[in-house]
């Protein structure tokens, strides 16, 4: 696909305007708005055995102040981003593919979503829809990118994604946007084959039978299972980890650190890998470790932290919460605006 | 919505389009049967209904499904215009922007895989638009063959080794798709973005009006028409008809203007007819390739709209065979 981009660092990308742009008063609430709610389901989504689950609970005083000194100065709600220093990040893991389902090994080759993968994406659209998001990444493979596109059908905000390309000059000029007002309601979605799920070799296209045949049981237990250890001319979880953890340093973590709420939508290894690296795991944790299909998950990221809030609830669970006060805000906007 | 339309006006008659008067008359000792229906506008009081004969031995292998005549190729081309994108519904001008679709094109994208569900795959063609992406995808969930769609990376040494497939197994059932820029969208210059209001008041109603209806003038920095289907039609003839001279069956998803070109070249159109000539989005348009030349089929026949009828001889066999077949695994 054109759009992914292999071997070639994405460096600065097309930065359009992305004001969140709402033209009316941010609301101060100051008495006794509820913050944050124990109602995670963080346990459905992962592994328990390895995990603690964090619940933090948001600081009274630093978001009062936070919300405080955005609406005396009135400033656009990117500014408010800068001063809360919070951010939020949704990384999603697609659902089911053409090879999931015929039990095939996938790694990098480029298979859609099946019809069930399809619907699981919408279902993740719908419980992110009131959450911000400002950026998309996503990897070079389809199932990756139709998976955010059709999430994003959902969200409520109702901004348009429009993926970057940067292949080649011709390409970068003939995506140009005119139009401020469009500009403004776009959200800019940039693919990574940095953020592909873990290339798997020799194994891509065999199913489990078929490779147990050809390289033995124990071996295809050790490919699966350990951290280091890759099968014939693939990667290991560790190389995956590597490319993966670095991109996301370099170009996801400082967008996150100027306010920018993001959502990243990859695969099982690629997420985990950044997962890895956000909850601060060990490589016995990681291997262990299994992220749900198409169930997004929620962090976000304050003061150079990254705080674990499980999974936003589905539209037919029961619940009025909100994760932090900005986030509230935010939804409480929504609720106003698009009545 | 409106059907393909094309320099003749579709006839209320039965025959409507594409049957040639140029095809001979067959010598072979099968009933000749085809079937034209319009997704909407005309209405056919009767339809020929035939049975094949299937007695030709080339036809019974089950793992390729050729479609070959005794006597010559015959392959099918399905046009595909993306459904409904996220600008669209805005009424801005999309060009090569990389929108993608909106519920409602999902949902054009998954229908138009209902009509084509019978008709033989073998390769994808697309836009570098995830848009017409998409819509292959999401149309091919519904074929009746279940192959795989996988698309070819090679922008890299490492992109080809990367996604490389150790199963011949599994690459039998696969379907390549091969995504190209030179079939986006026309490219919109300095309009890509702006709604048709802020357009007409920057430069005036006429001037559009001209970029949208002229051939061959382009809007500030961007494509007419004409480039458009240079780029179009020229990657189609060279790698688009090869494959369908060799019996491939292939499927194109892309845009108004690209598919717009093409279809200029398959029925030899000229500028003044191409330019009126309205593409519906989400309704698949057949073609057979066969002789060298293309004979238009109309538009297959959604699941709910009554008929049993085929093509072509061949495509009813190829429906025949896979009704009879138990699922590929």
């Amino acid at each position: 696909m054109a759009a992914g981009v292999y071997n070639q660092a994405i460096g600065a990308f097309q930065s359009h305007s992305l004001v969140n742009n709402f033209n009316h008063q941010q609301k101060f609430n100051n008495i006794g708005r509820l913050v944050v709610t124990k109602d995670f389901i963080s346990s459905n989504c992962l592994s328990r055995k390895n995990f603690s689950v964090i619940q933090c609970i948001a600081s009274q005083t630093s978001e009062v102040d936070t919300a405080s000194s955005s609406s005396r100065s009135k400033t656009s709600a990117r500014d408010t981003h800068t001063k809360s220093n919070e951010a939020a990040l949704i990384l999603v893991r697609h659902g089911e593919s053409l090879w999931n389902e015929k039990n095939l090994f996938t790694g990098c080759v480029d298979v859609p979503l099946s019809k069930k993968g399809i619907d699981e994406a919408i279902e993740a659209g719908k419980r992110i829809s009131s959450i911000p998001v400002d950026l998309i990444f996503t990897s070079a493979l389809i199932r990756a990118q139709m998976t955010a596109m059709l999430a994003m059908t959902q969200h409520r905000r109702r901004k348009v994604p429009i993926i970057v390309h940067n292949e080649s000059e011709q390409a970068r000029e003939w995506s140009q946007i005119f139009g401020e007002d469009t500009r403004k309601h776009s959200i800019p979605v940039i693919t990574a084959w940095q953020l592909n799920e873990r290339m798997y070799g020799g194994l891509q296209g065999l199913n489990k039978l078929q490779t147990a045949e050809r390289y033995g049981k124990e071996k295809v237990h050790e490919w699966r299972r350990s951290y280091s250890i890759p099968p014939p001319n693939g990667e290991s979880l560790e190389m995956c980890a590597e490319r993966a953890v670095a991109y996301f340093r370099d170009q996801i973590e400082p967008q996150l650190l100027s306010g920018k709420n993001i959502m990243i939508s990859a695969h099982g290894n690629s997420l985990r890998s950044i997962i890895m690296y956000l909850d601060k795991l060990t490589s016995q944790e990681v291997i262990s470790l299994e992220l749900s299909t198409g169930i997004p998950m929620l962090y976000i990221f304050k003061e150079g932290r990254f705080i674990r809030r499980g999974s936003p609830i589905g539209p037919t669970e029961a619940g009025v919460y909100a994760y932090t006060r900005r986030l509230a805000l935010y939804r409480q906007r929504l609720d106003d605006v698009l009545q | 919505m409106m059907a393909a339309t094309f320099k003749c006006p579709p006839t209320t008659g039965l025959h409507g389009w594409g049957i040639d008067a140029s095809t001979p008359r067959s010598s072979r000792n099968f009933v000749r049967f085809y079937s034209m229906r319009f997704a909407c506008n005309t209405r056919y009081d009767k339809l020929h209904h035939v049975h094949a004969s299937i007695s030709h031995a080339s036809f019974v292998d089950p793992t390729s499904l050729s479609v070959s005549h005794e006597s010559s190729i015959e392959s099918t081309l399905i046009l595909i215009r993306h459904g409904e994108s996220l600008w669209n519904e805005k009424n801005l001008f999309t060009g090569c922007c990389d929108v993608p679709l909106t519920k409602r094109g999902v949902e054009e994208a998954i229908e138009a895989g209902k009509r084509i569900t019978y008709i033989p795959v073998d390769m994808i063609f697309t836009s570098a638009l995830i848009r017409a992406q998409m819509t292959a995808m999401l149309a091919m969930t519904q074929h009746h063959q279940k192959k795989v769609p996988i698309i070819i990376h090679n922008e890299s040494e490492e992109a080809t080794t990367w996604t490389q497939v150790y199963s011949d197994k599994t690459t039998k059932q696969s379907i390549p798709v091969i995504t190209a820029w030179e079939l986006n969208e026309r490219m919109y210059g300095e309009l890509q973005g702006l709604n048709k209001q802020e357009t007409a008041e920057r430069y005036g109603h006429e001037k559009v009006h001209e970029w949208r209806r002229s051939f061959d003038i382009p809007p500030p920095k961007g494509e007419s028409l004409e480039m458009c289907s240079k780029r179009a039609v020229a990657y189609f003839k060279d790698f688009i008809e090869p494959q369908l001279k060799s019996g491939k069956h292939v499927m194109v998803a892309a845009h108004g203007n690209s598919l717009r070109s093409i279809i200029m070249y398959l029925e030899r159109l000229t500028s003044q007819e191409v330019t009126s000539l309205e593409l519906s989005t989400g309704i698949p348009l057949l073609y057979i390739y066969k002789e060298g030349k293309f004979m238009n089929r109309g538009s297959p026949v959604g699941p709910t709209e009554a008929g049993v009828y085929a093509y072509t001889q061949s495509l009813s066999v190829y429906r025949q065979q896979l009704d009879e077949m138990s699922p590929c695994e």
